[in-house]
């Protein structure tokens, strides 16, 4: 029902009121889900007001319940908290303000809640920010750690302290940051930008303590996500306790399971590097020393052996086989020597039994004339005629005289 | 400081020695060879031992050198 005005019959603002009133009672009741920023809950008033933002977009609206309502809430609405609210837009004509009446509210349960965050990340993932192939490593001696954190929080405390016992020298960049409420999502990621805009920092973590699913919200933060997924240095997360799995831990390049494990992560224990070098270094030590024992082992076994130990050997061997034919070359000869003694000894004795020294020495002699021809008779020889006399033991060279025959009788032939 | 520098140019390899004086050794003990030829092996065995305890000692020369500066 559009209202005919004009410039010489305006509508009195009553009249424009209504209009409006009609118009926005036209949109009826509706179930609108937000984040609670802000509860006004007066005591004696029987109205409670609530600013309910969009859960992305930067745009709110107020909303109004009766306390009785509102009291009766199981879980109590917080600040933060994510709700559903069955509401009727109502526009209050005394001061032109509209809020929407509700008349249910409802906790966005943590089960609603959980399905709204794994709707997101599945999102995200299809996006491929979570891809594996983005991870960047972690540097293995950072310069500079930056850390995200809430001021002088249990989770500061625990990554500086863990930090600096395994390595003295680790330095830190600090960026505190809301960690928890509304403001939290967009001052972490000024946060983290900040620190990535910073050349010396090598790492930065994020780090937070426990929470419930709702304190844990922002780091599920769609716009946190993307933020981080755009830095260029390696991000760690470190929000909550193991169990707690914000989208965060989705698209950092490493997820440290509680602050103290980002610690861990980030800074090596030097302690336990020097140990290993030291291990290290003696186990090749220990290597090269034991190379050189069996090679000098089986030097000296080679060395000891007889051959080249004491060559003697070899010569002894052959000194013995000389030795040996020596002596059996001796004794053939012996044995030969003996048989030809023997033998000739055997001849001499049958010389001897021929020769006519036996007869010598019986008294007899033997005649040789010059030429040594034996004189066997009287006739050819002459007196005076050189002869000698062979007796046992020598000769007797003599000059005949004179010759005499005798005649005997004819002994028998010898 | 390392003896393998001293030695000529052409001293072969310390596995190279080894392994010949391995064969040396063996031939030796086979026996069979003349009384000139087992004098020649034998002071060439005696060589190449010389060979192998200079590679071992100057590697161990090297490595205690190592350590010593180490422990400094």
């Amino acid at each position: 029902m559009a209202m005919e005005t004009s410039l010489e019959s305006p509508a009195p603002v009553r009249q424009v009121a209504n209009a409006i009133a009609g118009w926005v009672d036209r949109l009826g009741a509706v179930w609108v889900e937000g984040q609670v920023a802000q509860v006004n809950r007066r005591p004696g008033m029987s109205t409670v007001f609530m600013t309910l933002r969009d859960a992305v977009a930067d745009i709110s609206v107020t909303v109004t319940c009766s306390r009785t309502l509102f009291d009766g809430l199981n879980p109590p609405v917080v600040e933060g908290a994510s709700i559903v609210v069955h509401a009727k837009p109502s526009y209050y004509a005394n001061r032109g303000t509209l809020s929407l009446y509700a008349r249910d509210i409802r906790m966005v349960g943590l089960g609603e809640l959980l399905a709204r965050l794994e709707r997101r990340r599945q999102l995200l993932a299809a996006e491929g920010l979570f891809a594996r192939e983005l991870k960047r490593p972690l540097p293995f001696l950072p310069g500079t750690v930056g850390l995200v954190t809430a001021p002088n929080s249990a989770a500061e405390r625990d990554v500086l302290e863990n930090a600096r016992r395994r390595w003295p020298a680790v330095t830190f960049e600090v960026a505190y940051a809301a960690m928890q409420g509304q403001r939290s999502a967009a001052e972490v990621i000024e946060a983290v930008e900040r620190l990535d805009r910073n050349p010396a920092v090598d790492v930065i973590v994020v780090a937070r303590g426990g929470g419930s699913v709702e304190d844990l919200l922002p780091f599920s933060d769609e716009a946190l996500i993307r933020a981080v997924a755009a830095v260029r240095t390696p991000v760690v997360s470190a929000i909550g306790h193991e169990p707690d799995q914000p989208l965060l831990d989705l698209v950092a390049d490493v997820r440290a399971s509680t602050p103290t494990d980002a610690a861990k992560l980030v800074v090596p224990d030097v302690a336990e590097e020097q140990r290993g070098v030291t291990h290290a270094r003696d186990r090749v030590r220990g290597a090269v020393r034991a190379w050189l024992a069996r090679e000098q082992a089986g030097l000296d076994a080679l060395r000891s052996r007889p051959a080249l130990a004491d060559p003697r050997t070899l010569l002894d061997a052959r000194l013995d086989e000389v030795a040996q034919l020596r002596d059996r070359a001796r004794r053939t000869l012996g044995h030969a020597l003996d048989r030809a003694a023997d033998d000739i000894g055997h001849h001499r004795a049958r010389a001897r039994a021929l020769s006519p020294l036996a007869t010598l020495q019986r008294g007899y002699a033997v005649l040789q004339d010059a030429d040594g021809h034996v004189v066997t008779s009287v006739a050819g020889v002459a007196a005076e005629q050189q002869i000698s006399v062979r007796v046992a033991d020598g000769r007797i060279h003599a000059t005949t005289t004179t010759t005499e025959t005798l005649e005997e009788t004819h002994a028998e032939e010898g | 400081m390392p003896k393998k520098a001293e030695q000529p140019a052409d001293t072969p390899s310390y596995e190279a020695a080894r392994e010949e004086l391995i064969d040396v050794v063996r031939r030796l003990e086979a026996g069979g060879t003349t009384l000139e030829e087992s004098l020649a092996l034998w002071e060439r065995g005696e060589a190449l031992a010389k060979i192998c305890q200079d590679w071992l000692d100057g590697a161990r020369q090297r490595l205690d050198a190592a350590i010593e500066t180490e422990d400094e």
